[in-house]
């Protein structure tokens, strides 16, 4: 979405029929090379955009399985950190990005394959079946 | 609306520029549906199963001040204190609005007392096919209408709420405007969709022009039984009559991560106080006009409704607009014409735009 819009102006984003829909990277599964400071920044924010769990190794070896939730970018590394919950724990957590060597995008992406074109395509299937009571459900809380 | 008005008065004569009006108050994100292109449930379970404690909804009530208190989800009757936290608000004097698909409503009534407080705002999006279509359930409509006649019966206050995207017949809305308002509801309230960041992808989504455009023919000519539950100058910013810019300080979040920055939709970090949402947030980095791509093609009701509020209740210009707005059919030839054209059949094909834009005036032509 971001790059279409940004080649309009005022006047034509007023003036659009349709706008372009969003497409999200498939993440899931990803371990991104963290070669320097940058690297780890965009990592991160890709994990806090992410709709599953990931897994974090800190420096200290200490693995954490989570879902980050937020982050707050400083002027440095030791100022910036992500805030997320694990599986286990009741409480939200913060890790410094400092104290981060590793991230894998672990979890499962729960957005992925929940289009709305995705659903009319089921369901026409199911209709032409003769299927009745046709509904998607939520996943369960395993 | 007289609450409102106060606050408003109040929060102009003591000169706060930013003030909250709805707190969008999500007790927790688990939901009885699953419906296709949803952003609020796509989370892992651990996160489904985490929810507001009634003392963390009472205390982000008290401290962000707001007169209004929507709880959307997730699905709050899911939430095994969801009576607790209602309870609670209403002996705070706060105007409620619970926000349901009512999968649950019908059982759940005989739990909740009736007050002018207590809003049920049931989740609809159409007539019967319509609806379970968009829900993606079958039978869902059916279910929902159920609770909607129970919880009149009773005697409760309740609004329908409904969200249209691209393909929607104008002919069908307005004929389920005949059949909400003839089970007794008090106002409908309507918004258009808004394909945001962390929502699953779309291939597109209603523009601007397309949504006034949907908005007009709906809206104009208007049959006396038909209220909205809704400020009428927002109502004339969908139907392109007005052009506003977001105000996204007026319905704030408050969900398990702490205060979602900026807005209901948009999801870009989260605050740990009200105040520090407030103060920190660089509001001038989104909207329409601050050029924020993430902002281009939003008109839902959580960031423009405030503007056209505070518009009405601000101003004695504002204000007349909005008793002339509440008693206008809004006839229009052209919108009549619209109505006769072919009904959209479901979601079109992405078609860029080539020329340069036209204004607002000749797209409102």
């Amino acid at each position: 979405m971001t790059a279409e819009v940004l080649k309009y102006t005022r006047e034509q984003v007023e003036a659009l029929e349709l706008a372009p829909g969003t497409e999200h990277e498939r993440l899931e599964g990803w371990v991104p090379a963290l070669a320097g400071d940058q690297d780890l920044c965009q990592a991160l924010e890709k994990a806090f955009d992410y709709r599953g769990d990931v897994t974090l190794t800190l420096k200290s070896g200490e693995r954490i399985e989570a879902f980050i939730f937020n982050r707050h970018t400083g002027a440095t590394l030791t100022e910036s950190f992500v805030q997320y919950f694990t599986p286990t724990a009741p409480e939200k957590r913060k890790v410094g990005y400092a104290e981060i060597a590793r991230l894998e995008f672990s979890g499962k992406d729960r957005a992925a394959g929940k289009h709305w074109e995705d659903w009319v395509k089921a369901y026409n299937e199911k209709k032409a079946a003769g299927e009745k009571n046709i509904a998607l459900h939520p996943d369960k809380l395993e | 609306m007289a609450t409102v008005a106060t606050y408003v008065l109040k929060k102009r004569l003591t000169g706060q520029k930013r003030y909250p009006l709805v707190l969008m108050l999500e007790p927790l994100f688990r939901c009885n549906l699953a419906c296709a292109g949803c952003g609020k449930v796509q989370y892992p379970p651990h996160i489904l199963k985490k929810q507001l404690t009634p003392e963390e909804c009472f205390s982000a009530v008290e401290e962000c001040g707001a007169p209004m208190v929507s709880l959307p989800g997730g699905e709050p009757l899911l939430h095994p204190q969801i009576v607790e936290i209602v309870n609670g608000l209403v002996a705070r004097r706060k105007y409620v609005y619970l926000c349901t698909n009512a999968l649950e409503l019908k059982r759940r009534l005989p739990e909740f007392t009736p007050s002018k407080y207590l809003t049920f705002s049931v989740h609809l999006d159409g007539q019967r096919e319509h609806h379970d279509f968009s829900v993606c359930r079958e039978g869902g409509y059916e279910i929902a209408i159920e609770g909607i006649q129970e919880a009149v019966r009773r005697g409760f206050r309740v609004t329908t709420n409904a969200t249209f995207f691209d393909g929607t017949d104008p002919n069908s809305v307005r004929g389920f405007f005949d059949e909400v308002m003839e089970m007794g509801v008090e106002g409908i309230v309507l918004s258009p969709g808004y394909s945001y960041d962390k929502a699953p992808d779309q291939n597109h989504f209603m523009g601007r022009a397309r949504v006034r455009r949907l908005f007009r023919a709906i809206l104009s000519n208007r049959k006396p039984s038909w209220k909205f539950n809704m400020s009428p100058l927002f109502l004339e910013f969908l139907m392109g009559k007005r052009n506003y810019e977001c105000t996204p300080w007026g319905s704030p979040a408050y969900n398990i991560f702490g205060w979602q920055r900026p807005c209901y939709l948009l999801q870009d970090g989260y605050a740990e106080s009200f105040k520090e949402l407030m103060e920190t947030t660089k509001w001038e980095e989104y909207g329409v006009a601050s050029g924020n791509p993430k902002c281009a093609n939003c008109m839902v009701s959580c960031g423009y409704e405030p503007t056209a509020v505070i518009e009405g209740f601000g101003s004695l210009r504002g204000f007349w607009a909005m008793v002339r707005g509440s008693f206008s059919s809004y006839r229009d030839e052209h919108a009549l014409k619209l109505l006769n054209e072919p009904a959209p059949h479901g979601p079109s094909t992405l078609v860029q735009i080539a020329e340069p834009a036209e204004s607002l005036e000749v797209t409102n032509a």
